[in-house]
C-alpha cells in the first residue's frame, strides 16, 4: 500500500506529457460541446476528472482529436511545444471569433536531465477539474456564436521543430482588440498549462 | 511505719531543684538550717499573716509541719520552676517579637520598596501611556498631515484635470476649427467650382462670341476678298482697257505725229484750213488723253487698293493670330485670378486660425504648438498618473497607519488594564500592609500584655498568635513572590512590546516594499497576459503551426454525398416505376419519351434564358458599380504556397490616365488589405494609404479621394 502512493506521487515528462495531452483532447471537447461547434446530440457523456464530460461521436473529429493529442503529446515529450491555441472561426467569412489559449511551460531541466518530479495525481485531477468547470461556465459570459463554425488548432513551437506531415504553417490568427478572460491554470512540476479565452469584442460594447 | 522525716531522696531532690533554679527566690530551707513554719509562711506568697492565736492551735506536730513545709516547698518548686519557664518563654517570645519587628521592618521596607518599584512602574506606565498619547497624537497629525496632502493633491489632481480638461477643450475648440477651416475649404472649392463653372461659361460664352466674330470676319474676309477680285477684275479690264487706251493713244500719237508731219509737210499749203480743225481735233484728243490719264490714275488707286486688300488680309490673319492667343491668356489670367483669389481666401483663413491660436506669431509656430499642446498633454497623463501612485502609495500608508493608531489603542488599552490591575495589586498590597500592621499592632499590644500580665498569660494566646505570625509570614512570602513575579511578567511585557514594536515597524516596512513590488509585478502580469492573450509570439524562436483540418471539406463532401445517395435512390425508385409502367403499356412509352424530351428542351431553353438573364444582370450590376463608385473591378481567386486561399481585386479608376494605374486588393478571412504596386509606392498615392487605410482605416474613403484626383487631373489638363 506504502509503496502504491509513493509510486503515485512520482511524475515523468512522458507521464506529464500523457496527463496535458489527454488534459487537452478533453478540453477541446468540451469548447467543440459547450460552443456548440458540433451538434449536442453528436457528443456522449462520460466520467472523467470527476465530473461528466462529453466526448464526440463524430468519427471525423474523433479521428482529428486523437491525431492531434498524439502530435501534442510528442511535442510535450521533447519541451518544444509553447502554445495550443484552440481556434473558432466563423464558417462563412473565415473570421476568427474566439480564441482559446492554453500556454505551456516546460521545465527544462526535466528535458534534459530527466529528472523525476512528485506531485500526486489527485491534485492535478483537482487543478484540472476547476479548469474543466471554468469551460463549462463560459458559456455564461462568452457572446452567442449565431452562425455555423469551424474551429482550428494551433500549434506553437520551437522554430527548430520539423514540421509533421498533417501540419502546415500558419498566421496565428489574431483577433483585433480582443476581450480576454484568464481561467485556472494547472502544474505537473513539468508542464504548467496556462488557461486563457480571448474573444471578439461585440459591436454594441465597441460603441459605447 | 510513719516516717518522722520525709524521705531523704525526696527532700534532696527538692534541694536539689531549689539549687538548680535561680536564685530571685531562694527558700529559707535551701540553706538547711531549720525554721519555723510559722515565721516563714506568709513570706514567700504574701499570704495574710497569720495570728499567734491559732499558732497554738495550729502548732502541729512536727511531722505534720514537715509535711506541710515538705508538700509547700514542693508546690513553691514547681511554681519557681514554672515561673522560669514562663520567663524563659517570655524571653523566646521577646525574641521572637523582637525578630517579627525586625522582619516587620524589613518588610516594611521591602514593602516601601515595592511601592516604591509600584511608582516607579505607574511613572514608566504613565511615560508609556504619555508615550502612547504622544505616539497617538503624532500619528494622528500625520494622518492629519497625509490628509492635508491627500487634500493637496486631490486639488493639484482636479487643477490638472483642470487644465487636462482646458487641453481638451483646447483641442476640441482645435478640433472645431479645424472643422471649421474644412468646412471653409469646401465652401471655397463650391465657390472656386462655381467659378471656375461660371468662367467656364464665359469662356464658352467668350468662344461662341469669338466664333461668331470670326465668322464675321470671316465673312468680312470673303467680302473684301470678292471685292478685291471683283476690284482685280476691274483692274484687269482698266489694264485691258488702259492698254487698248494705250495702244489707242500710241496710235493717236503716231496719228498725231503723221499729222503732226502732215501738218508740217502741209503746214504752208493749208496751214490757216486745217489749223482750225487740227486745234479742234487737238483738244478733242487732249480732252481724250486727260480722260485715259484719269482712268490711268483709278487703275492705279485700284492696284493700290488691291494691294492695300492683301496688307489687310494679312494684318487680320495677324490679328486672329493674337486674338487667339490673347484669349489663351485671358482664360489664363481667369485661373490666376482664382487661384490668387483662393490663395488670398486661405491666407485670410489661416491669419484668422492663428489670430485664434495664442501664443502664436508665424506659421511655423502651429505645428511646434501642437507639439507642445499633445506633450503637455502626454505629461498631464504622465502626471495624472504618477500622482493616482502616489494617492495608491498614500492611502497603503494611511490605511497602514490606521492599522497601527488601532494596534497602539488596543496596546495602550491592554497597558491600561494592566496598570489597573498592578494597582488593584497594589491596594490589595496595601490592605495587607495594613493588616498586618494591624497585624503588628495587635502583637505588639498582646506582648506587652503579656509582658505585664506574664504570670497570667496563658498558652492559649500566645499559641494563637505565633499561629497568626506564621500565617501572616506564609502571606508575606506569598506576597513578595507574586509581587516578583509581577515585576517579572511586566518586564517581560515590556520587553516583548518593544521587541513587538520594533518587528511591526520592520514588517510594515517589508509590507511597503512588498506592495509596490506586488503593483509593479501585477502591472507586469497584467501587460505579458494581454500579449499572451492577444497571441502574440516572436518569429524569432517560434513557428505556427496549423493542424490540417479537412473536418468542414469532408463535412461538405459528406453532404453532397448524401444528397447524392438521396438522388440515386429517388432516381432507382423512378426507375422502377417506369419499369413496371413499361410492363404495363410498352406502346405508351415512346409518346412518353418524346414528352420528357420536350420536357427536358424546355428547361433547358429555360436554363440557356436564365443565363442570359444573369449574364445581362451582372453586366447591368458591374457597369452600374463602375458607373457609381469609378473603379472598374477585377476579381482573380488565388492560393498562396500553403494552401490559403486568397481572392485578389485590382481596381482601375475610370479616370486614370495610364493602364498602369491599378489598385491591387487582398482579401482574406473577413480583412481586405491593399498590396503595394509601382503605382501605389508612388509618394502622393503611398501618402493616402498611409493616411486613409492605415490611420483612418477607410478603404472607401482612399478610392473616393483618389477618385476625385484622377478626375480634377484629367479635367484640368
Amino acid at each position: 500500500m506504502a509503496s502504491r502512493t509513493i509510486s503515485k506521487d512520482i511524475i515523468t515528462l512522458r507521464g506529464s506529457a500523457a496527463i496535458v495531452s489527454e488534459f487537452f483532447g478533453y478540453a477541446a471537447n468540451s469548447i467543440l460541446y459547450n460552443r456548440g461547434v458540433y451538434p449536442e446530440e453528436s457528443f456522449s457523456k462520460v466520467k472523467k476528472y470527476g465530473l461528466p464530460m462529453l466526448l464526440t461521436q463524430d468519427e471525423g473529429v474523433k479521428s482529428f482529436i486523437s491525431g492531434l493529442t498524439s502530435q501534442l503529446s510528442e511535442w510535450l515529450e521533447t519541451g518544444k511545444l509553447q502554445r495550443i491555441v484552440l481556434v473558432i472561426m466563423s464558417k462563412a467569412t473565415s473570421e476568427v471569433l474566439e480564441r482559446w489559449n492554453f500556454n505551456i511551460v516546460t521545465d527544462a531541466e526535466v528535458v534534459e536531465t530527466g529528472v523525476i518530479k512528485e506531485k500526486s495525481d489527485k491534485e492535478i485531477m483537482r487543478e484540472i477539474q476547476a479548469i474543466m468547470r471554468q469551460i463549462a461556465s463560459c458559456i455564461t459570459y462568452l457572446p452567442c456564436l449565431d452562425e455555423a463554425c469551424v474551429f482550428d488548432v494551433l500549434a506553437y513551437t520551437d522554430k527548430d521543430t520539423t514540421v509533421p506531415i498533417a501540419w502546415v504553417e500558419s498566421d496565428a490568427k489574431l483577433i483585433n482588440n480582443p476581450q480576454m478572460v484568464k481561467l485556472h491554470s494547472f502544474d505537473t512540476k513539468i508542464h504548467k498549462v496556462d488557461t486563457i479565452v480571448s474573444y471578439k469584442n461585440d459591436e454594441w460594447e465597441e460603441e459605447e | 511505719m510513719i516516717l518522722r522525716t520525709p524521705p531523704s531522696r525526696k527532700r534532696r531532690a527538692d534541694t536539689d531543684t531549689s539549687a538548680g533554679s535561680s536564685g530571685v527566690a531562694a527558700s529559707p530551707v535551701s540553706d538547711r538550717r531549720l525554721v519555723l513554719y510559722e515565721e516563714h509562711a506568709a513570706v514567700p506568697f504574701g499570704a495574710p499573716p497569720a495570728s499567734s492565736e491559732p499558732f497554738d492551735q495550729l502548732v502541729c506536730t512536727y511531722h505534720c509541719r514537715q509535711m506541710v513545709k515538705s508538700e509547700f516547698m514542693v508546690a513553691l518548686g514547681t511554681a519557681e520552676r514554672e515561673n522560669a519557664q514562663y520567663k524563659a518563654r517570655l524571653e523566646a517570645l521577646n525574641e521572637q517579637l523582637s525578630r517579627i519587628e525586625e522582619e516587620r521592618e524589613k518588610y516594611r521596607d521591602e514593602t516601601n520598596f515595592l511601592q516604591q518599584e509600584l511608582a516607579a512602574s505607574k511613572a514608566r506606565e504613565n511615560s508609556l501611556q504619555e508615550r502612547l498619547l504622544k505616539e497617538v497624537g503624532d500619528s494622528q497629525e500625520r494622518y492629519r498631515e497625509q490628509l492635508m496632502r491627500i487634500s493637496e493633491l486631490e486639488l493639484e489632481i482636479k487643477k490638472e484635470m483642470d487644465s487636462r480638461m482646458a487641453a481638451e477643450q483646447l483641442s476640441e475648440t482645435m478640433k472645431e476649427t479645424v472643422r471649421e477651416l474644412e468646412m471653409k475649404l469646401e465652401s471655397l472649392s463650391d465657390s472656386s467650382e462655381r467659378e471656375r463653372n461660371s468662367l467656364r461659361r464665359e469662356l464658352s460664352y467668350v468662344q461662341d462670341e469669338s466664333k461668331l466674330s470670326f465668322s464675321n470676319v470671316t465673312a468680312e474676309l470673303e467680302r473684301t476678298r470678292l471685292r478685291a477680285e471683283s476690284a482685280e477684275g476691274q483692274a484687269e479690264l482698266l489694264k485691258e482697257q488702259l492698254i487698248s487706251l494705250k495702244e489707242q493713244l500710241d496710235e493717236c500719237l503716231t496719228q498725231k505725229r503723221e499729222i503732226e508731219h502732215q501738218l508740217s509737210s502741209s503746214n504752208i499749203s493749208s496751214s490757216s484750213s486745217v489749223c482750225s480743225d487740227d486745234q479742234k481735233r487737238i483738244t478733242l484728243l487732249q480732252e481724250e488723253l486727260h480722260n485715259y490719264e484719269k482712268e490711268v490714275q483709278d487703275a492705279k488707286r485700284l492696284k493700290s487698293s488691291h494691294l492695300n486688300s492683301e496688307l489687310l488680309k494679312e494684318k487680320l490673319l495677324e490679328e486672329q493670330s493674337r486674338r487667339e492667343r490673347a484669349e489663351l491668356e485671358l482664360s489664363k489670367l481667369h485661373e490666376f485670378q482664382a487661384k490668387a483669389r483662393k490663395l488670398e481666401l486661405e491666407l485670410a483663413s489661416w491669419k484668422s486660425l492663428l489670430n485664434d491660436i495664442p501664443d502664436i506669431v508665424s506659421y511655423s509656430d502651429i505645428p511646434k504648438k501642437f507639439a507642445e499642446l499633445q506633450k503637455e498633454a502626454l505629461e498631464n497623463m504622465a502626471k495624472v498618473g504618477e500622482i493616482t501612485a502616489q494617492l495608491k502609495e498614500i492611502k497603503v500608508t494611511m490605511e497602514y497607519a490606521d492599522l497601527s493608531k488601532q494596534r497602539a489603542e488596543a496596546e495602550c488599552v491592554l497597558a491600561k488594564e494592566k496598570a489597573e490591575r498592578s494597582s488593584l495589586e497594589v491596594k490589595r498590597l496595601q490592605l495587607m500592609l495594613a493588616s498586618v500592621t494591624e497585624e503588628r499592632d495587635r502583637l505588639r499590644h498582646g506582648s506587652s500584655v503579656s509582658s505585664k500580665d506574664a504570670g497570667t498569660a496563658d498558652d492559649f494566646h500566645v499559641k494563637e498568635l505565633e499561629a497568626a505570625l506564621n500565617e501572616k509570614e506564609r502571606i508575606m512570602k506569598e506576597m513578595e513572590s507574586s509581587l516578583q513575579e509581577h515585576g517579572e511578567i511586566i518586564a517581560h511585557q515590556h520587553a516583548e512590546l518593544k521587541l513587538l514594536n520594533d518587528r511591526l515597524s520592520d514588517e510594515s516596512k517589508k509590507v511597503k516594499s512588498l506592495e509596490r513590488e506586488s503593483d509593479r509585478l501585477r502591472h507586469e502580469v497584467a501587460l505579458l497576459e494581454s500579449k499572451l492573450g492577444h497571441g502574440d509570439y516572436s518569429s524569432s524562436n517560434t513557428k505556427v503551426l496549423r493542424m490540417v483540418n479537412t473536418l468542414a471539406v469532408e463535412n461538405e463532401a459528406k453532404q453532397t454525398i448524401e444528397a447524392l445517395q438521396a438522388e440515386l435512390k429517388r432516381t432507382t425508385e423512378r426507375l422502377q416505376a417506369v419499369e413496371e409502367l413499361r410492363g404495363q403499356s410498352d406502346a405508351a412509352l415512346p409518346e412518353k419519351l418524346v414528352q420528357l424530351k420536350n420536357q427536358i428542351a424546355v428547361l433547358e431553353k429555360r436554363e440557356e434564358r436564365y443565363k442570359a438573364v444573369f449574364a445581362e444582370k451582372i453586366l447591368i450590376f458591374r457597369k452600374a458599380c463602375c458607373t457609381l463608385f469609378g473603379y472598374k473591378i477585377v476579381m482573380d481567386d488565388q492560393k498562396r504556397p500553403n494552401g490559403i486561399p486568397v481572392t485578389r481585386f485590382t481596381l482601375q479608376s475610370i479616370y486614370a490616365q495610364s493602364d498602369d494605374e491599378k489598385l491591387d486588393f487582398e482579401y482574406e478571412s473577413g480583412t481586405m488589405n491593399i498590396i503595394l504596386n509601382d503605382y501605389t509606392s508612388q509618394s502622393d498615392i503611398a501618402h493616402q494609404i498611409e493616411i486613409f487605410i492605415r490611420k483612418m482605416n477607410s478603404i472607401p474613403a482612399f478610392t473616393a479621394n483618389l477618385t476625385v484626383e484622377c478626375f480634377n487631373r484629367r479635367t484640368l489638363c
